[in-house]
């Protein structure tokens, strides 16, 4: 049984079409990129996966429980989280609610303390500004805050859109690292939006090719950008391998 | 200088009440974007659980002769309780509907409420005596002060930071701001709809009940069109303080009695009978000049 199972999933926007048929497993402690250009139906898949959007066909399960249908606090109760495309940060929040909100689910309140704690450890400039406003925080702190605050409710799964989206490169090798040092550390499950598959290749794991709301393509991540290197090299198109900037 | 305390008095203690009133429905946009037009239905049922149903001319005590220290927290329970039904009955079927059908329902559910009423009361608005005693002048900085103003504004400052504390302080509050700026991420990070839904209804239900107990208190009349005119401005408030606001509808509540207060008191006789005109007007240019509201920072990234 996959950790995640997503079986002939359909997403649709009225009449407009996002996520069509689509079938995808990941396995446990598995890290799976999703790449594909700008309306591929990369976050609908996402949103549908969490909850956050209806699907107007298939199954989706999570450890054999069966997901379709439930609404998204009931998800994350089971073990998934999201970090959603643009962070989403509660901006009017301090830096410590945004953390805190995710907790209501969870009944060891020692653990919670702990994990606070560890997430300032980790991201020390988190603990400086626990008190502050989160909107005032820079791009990238809000990066690191909407990871922060998507372990708290201590996931299985953790989903991650585009977390590269509007980032400088150091700051994107530095989310990435702390991803995978979680994943590592708390053998975390990770399914990650990334439109760059020369930077998912260096971090490593399967990647999948979607467009039109369909699974294109599917392989290890290094084999995908080389191909993609070599198809830019041939046709001129730099397509999915460009660095997001700033 | 008498007559400054007196106005002093006049327009925070009607401002305490607007801001109340606005709060309630603040809280509830706040969460779902529903302007809730049965707010004021709740005023008026608050109110009218004060006396005996009954059609005749005369009203007959019913809980409003409880002992305040009953009195009162059974009412707040039943404002709570009134709210926290229709949003059972009512506003849970339609959570994915538009704004716009959201608050027709509302409309329709005080339609609903007020109906009853007055089938239960009659249509005739009732003399009632609820604490009397409270309206007996006192004396400060030379004005004569009903002791009931005192009340309302000392009410509402409790009122105002007790809801600060609350939503500032208790795992309820830090569910409820997190909806309020984004819901669906709120829910994703497990926080229960149905659970801060429920709570901001029996919030504003609460408040709804505090409006009622001093509008009975300080007009003596039960009336069950009442509550649709303190709506009325409450709503006007919401808008101002930019909807869904909390500190902006306390702001604005506040405001819209200090003016309405100084222009009873400064307009020409003659002019007096259109001092709402002249209120709704001001309103419109507010809104013109700042269509986001007044108290909303110009940052402040737009609700849809
Ligand atoms: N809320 C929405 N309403 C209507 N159409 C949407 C909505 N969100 C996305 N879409 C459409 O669905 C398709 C897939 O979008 P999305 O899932 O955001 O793709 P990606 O994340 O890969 O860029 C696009 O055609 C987009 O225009
Ligand atoms: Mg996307």
């Amino acid at each position: 049984m996959s950790k995640l199972g997503v079986f002939d999933v359909s997403v649709r926007y009225g009449k407009v079409p996002a996520v069509n048929d689509l079938t995808l497993h990941v396995e446990e402690g598995e890290r799976v990129f999703v790449s594909g250009p700008n309306g591929a139906g990369k976050s609908s898949l996402l949103k549908a996966i969490s909850g956050a959007v209806a699907t107007s066909h298939g199954r989706i399960e999570m450890d054999g429980d069966l997901l379709t249908g439930l609404p998204p606090e009931a998800i994350a109760r089971l073990g998934l989280s999201m970090v959603p495309e643009g962070r989403e940060i509660f901006g009017s929040l301090t830096v410590e609610e945004n953390l805190r909100v995710g907790t209501g689910l969870r009944r060891d309140a020692i653990a919670v303390e702990e994990d606070i704690a560890e997430i300032y450890d980790s991201f020390p400039i988190l603990g400086e500004r626990r008190g502050a406003a989160a909107g005032a925080l820079s791009g990238g702190q809000q990066q690191m805050l909407a990871i922060g605050r998507a372990l708290m409710t201590n996931p299985k799964l953790i989903m991650v859109d585009e977390p590269s989206l509007g980032l400088a490169p150091k700051i994107v090798d530095q989310v990435y690292d702390t991803l995978c040092a979680l994943q590592e550390e708390r053998g975390l499950t990770l399914l990650i939006v990334e439109q760059s598959s020369l930077r998912a290749a260096r971090v490593g794991g399967r990647m999948v090719l979607m467009r039109g709301g369909r699974i294109v393509g599917e392989g290890n991540a290094a084999d995908m950008a080389d191909r993609d290197a070599l198809a830019a090299a041939y046709f001129g198109k730099p397509s999915q391998q460009t660095e997001a900037t700033t | 200088m008498t007559n400054l305390a007196q106005l002093f008095f006049d327009a925070a203690s009607l401002g305490g009440l607007y801001a109340m009133a606005a709060l309630g429905i603040a809280l509830i946009f706040g969460v779902m974007n529903l302007v809730n037009f049965a707010h004021g239905e709740y005023i008026a049922f608050c109110v009218f659980a004060l006396i005996v149903p009954s059609t005749d001319a005369v009203a007959v005590m019913f809980l409003g002769r409880a002992p305040a220290l009953v009195l009162i927290p059974v009412v707040l329970a039943l404002g709570g309780l009134i709210a926290v039904a229709s949003e059972y009955a009512v506003f849970r079927h339609l959570r994915r509907a538009d704004p716009v059908a959201m608050m027709i329902a509302s409309f329709a559910l005080g339609f609903v409420i007020r109906n009853a009423l007055l089938a239960a009361y009659g249509g005739r608005p009732k003399a009632i005596s609820l604490w009397p005693g409270l309206n007996t002048p006192v004396n400060i900085a030379g004005a004569s002060v009903p002791l009931l103003q005192l009340i309302v504004i000392v009410t509402t400052l409790l009122v105002v930071t007790g809801l600060a504390l609350l939503l500032k302080k208790t795992r309820i509050g830090l569910e409820m701001r997190a909806a309020a700026e984004n819901f669906t991420m709120a829910r994703l990070l497990g926080v229960r709809a149905n659970r801060v839904i429920t709570g901001a209804f029996a919030l504003s239900g609460a408040l709804a009940a505090a409006v009622a107990l001093i509008m009975a208190t300080q007009t003596g009349v039960a009336d069950v069109k009442m509550g649709g005119q303190i709506m009325l401005v409450a709503f006007i408030a919401t808008v101002l303080g930019g909807l869904g606001s909390l500190p902006g509808a306390v702001a604005a509540g506040f405001l819209v009695g200090i003016v309405s207060v100084v222009l009873q008191a400064w307009l020409p006789l003659d002019a007096r009978p259109f001092r709402d005109a002249f209120l709704y007007t001001l309103v419109i240019i507010c809104l013109l000049l700042r269509p986001q509201g007044l108290f909303v920072p110009a940052s402040a990234k737009p609700r849809v």
